[in-house]
């Protein structure tokens, strides 16, 4: 009944969700983009919020998904562009790359998996510039129209608009086009799926293994093997999004893979609030939105960014979830009249 | 229908076909002093990320912000007060800089976990880097050498720009520098100790918080200097800081966290990695230091000549 309850309301919200925006400055495409790159931060979370690792990393399979995403259509098969081959390839390959690089980082811990994760991104980052014969290097890859979603005996063009129909403030129906139906139907699933995880013996362990490394391992659990669990989970789901992200926006060059689009999944993550289901995808539609209303006004838009996120760092340490959440702002509360220790001089 | 595309061209990191070894040979020589110079860079940028983080226990993630901080005001004050000034002033701004942020922020997060650290820097960065874009525009710029230094000088084996010879002795000195005041003033006592055992120096009534003031400062100010000093030979733009600092993770990583003379070690060995390979694979010159800097981690985590601590976080 509780999962109903949840599938219902989470529909329910992704359904109103671009037309709710409407008013204040979002629109259809916002929507969208918001959904797929909300994928990635909630894998991240997954590693965050839940595992206690910080990477540093995530563009990589971010942007290796798109660029195997784009080149699945117009390299490795362009005889046959199909949609579901692309995703599936992208992902297929992104969940072996984390298979590998997970094997190797989950040693370590803290500063050194930050670090090691940031070196491999910066390699990846690197090969896909320099590789000019496969990605094109600094151009990308170009007007790489995404194949029809074959559905049975349909062929869907996800480009299409729905059906004008007006809706007064919230805009017009036409704003949307299939392509966010299709995102949000993946995304109800992505958060199903986290939902389970979380509250599942698995995320069980990985919160105890966060907490207690060496009593975790006692008990008889292998922290490692559960770490590089999450690892491959999280960058399975951001080569999804890289994936999605390609293929809607039908190009994909370099800048996917650099650190500072690594610094935005820890961004949007942090911000909307790590160990919560929906904070990453709240943070992620929060700054995303900000950066198109603000950067229409103002250059300053990377600085108030920067300045957000220290604000919410130092004040908000649950982001904008976890401190207005009922039981977040009661540790708040708490944590506001519990008399401080005098610390040694 | 049409099959797919075949991959032409040679394969991105073959060895360029012209490339004999007499070409290699006779470039080797200024390659390895260009290597040598950008080494030091490195060494400069993470002798400060390391001491602070011996004595700190913090990943600083804003210290290539440092770097761009006192590449700008460096050029700001070189262009009016000439390049002199602007090599004095640039680290004593940054220091003051960082001794601020130190006070106002960063000394709510040494308890905290490293992650919380690494956020809390990351971010400061990110708000310094965007601060310098807005302020001087995102245009790259380059700074004036001053004629006395723009000569090359015949060194025997090979010509070679007069100010990055300058550069490089004046980067040894400072390194020298920085070593005999850890190793031969009180407050180098109180900072070596601090890198043991801050605690038990607290117990013993030094001045644990004031040392760590000081080293944060000290690295800060290293990183300032350098970054006017070298701005002449690498010029410099807004994302400079971040550009600087992935390299001087990779460099404090093989190294050894923590440790001086890892960083020397270190800086010295991703400059010439750098440098070399852009004579004889250039289109790796970027990735080779990323390969390094993973096998270093995966074999040795604790760095070349890192304590062999367990490393947790």
């Amino acid at each position: 009944m509780k999962a109903l309850r949840f599938y219902a309301l989470t529909a329910l919200g992704l359904a109103l969700f671009p037309f709710a925006i409407h008013p204040i400055g979002g629109y259809g495409g916002l929507a969208t983009q918001i959904l797929i790159a909300g994928i990635a931060s909630i894998g991240f979370n997954l590693l965050l919020g839940y595992a206690g690792l910080l990477s540093y990393g995530q563009a990589m399979f971010y942007g290796v998904g798109g660029y195997v995403a784009l080149l699945t259509v117009s390299r490795f098969f362009p005889q046959f562009p199909n949609f579901w081959l692309a995703i599936a390839l992208a992902v297929a390959f992104v969940t072996l790359m984390a298979f590998v690089i997970g094997t190797l980082v989950v040693r370590l811990y803290g500063i050194y998996f930050a670090l090691l994760t940031l070196a491999f991104a910066q390699m990846f980052f690197f090969i896909v510039f320099k590789w000019r014969d496969l990605t094109q290097g600094d151009d990308g890859l170009q007007g790489i129209a995404s194949p029809p979603l074959a559905l049975g005996p349909w062929s869907i063009d996800l480009t299409t608009s729905f059906p004008a129909f007006d809706l007064g403030p919230f805009g017009n129906l036409s704003d949307l086009h299939y392509w966010y139906a299709f995102v949000a139907i993946v995304m109800l699933a992505v958060l199903g799926f986290m939902r389970s995880l979380v509250s599942s013996q698995f995320g069980e362990i990985l919160t105890a293994i966060r907490e207690n490394e060496e009593r975790s391992a006692l008990v008889g659990f292998d922290p490692r093997r559960y770490k590089l669990a999450a690892f491959v989970i999280a960058g399975m789901l951001a080569g999804l999004s890289g994936a999605l992200r390609g293929l809607y926006e039908t190009s994909i060059a370099p800048d996917a893979l650099t650190v500072e689009t690594s610094g935005n999944f820890v961004i949007y993550t942090v911000i909307g609030g790590v160990k919560t289901l929906f904070g990453p995808l709240v943070g992620t539609g929060l700054v995303m939105y900000l950066q198109n209303v603000i950067s229409a006004k103002t250059d300053a838009w990377r600085l108030i960014e920067g300045i957000l996120f220290v604000a919410v760092i130092v004040f908000l340490p649950g982001g904008v979830l976890g401190t207005f959440s009922r039981k977040g702002a009661r540790t708040v509360l708490a944590r506001a009249v519990r008399v401080r220790p005098e610390s040694v001089p | 229908m049409q099959g797919p595309a075949p991959l032409r061209g040679r394969p991105p990191f073959a060895l360029p076909e012209d490339s004999t070894i007499d070409a290699i040979l006779s470039q080797l020589p200024g390659q390895l002093l260009d290597g040598f110079v950008r080494g030091l860079v490195y060494v400069a940028i993470a002798l400060g990320l390391t001491i602070v983080f011996g004595m700190l226990r913090l990943v600083n993630f804003a210290h290539g912000a440092f770097y761009a901080i006192g590449a700008y005001v460096g050029l700001v004050v070189a262009e009016r007060y000439g390049l002199a000034a602007g090599l004095i002033v640039a680290p004593l701004a940054v220091a003051l800089f960082a001794v601020v942020f130190d006070r106002v922020l960063l000394r709510f997060f040494y308890d905290k976990e490293p992650t919380a650290q690494i956020l809390v820097t990351f971010g400061v960065a990110l708000v310094v880097q965007e601060s310098l874009r807005l302020y001087f525009g995102g245009t790259t710029r380059s700074f004036p050498i001053p004629a006395a230094l723009s000569v090359p000088v015949n060194l025997g084996f090979t010509q070679y720009p007069a100010y990055r010879l300058a550069f490089a002795v004046g980067i040894v000195a400072i390194v020298l520098l920085v070593w005999l005041f850890i190793q031969y003033t009180s407050y180098g006592l109180i900072v070596r100790a601090g890198i043991r055992d801050r605690t038990m120096v607290q117990l013993l009534g030094g001045n644990v918080a004031l040392a760590s003031t000081i080293v944060f400062a000290l690295g800060a100010g290293l990183a300032g200097l350098v970054g006017a000093a070298a701005s002449p030979i690498y010029s410099v733009d807004p994302d400079t800081g971040f550009s600087f600092l992935v390299p001087s993770f990779v460099v404090v990583v093989i190294g050894g966290l923590g440790s001086f003379w890892g960083a020397v070690i270190g800086g010295l060995i991703v400059g010439e990695l750098q440098s070399l390979t852009t004579l004889v694979l250039p289109a790796a010159s970027d990735v080779v230091i990323y390969v390094a800097m993973a096998l270093v981690l995966l074999v040795r985590p604790s760095g070349l000549l890192g304590e062999s601590e367990v490393i947790r976080g």
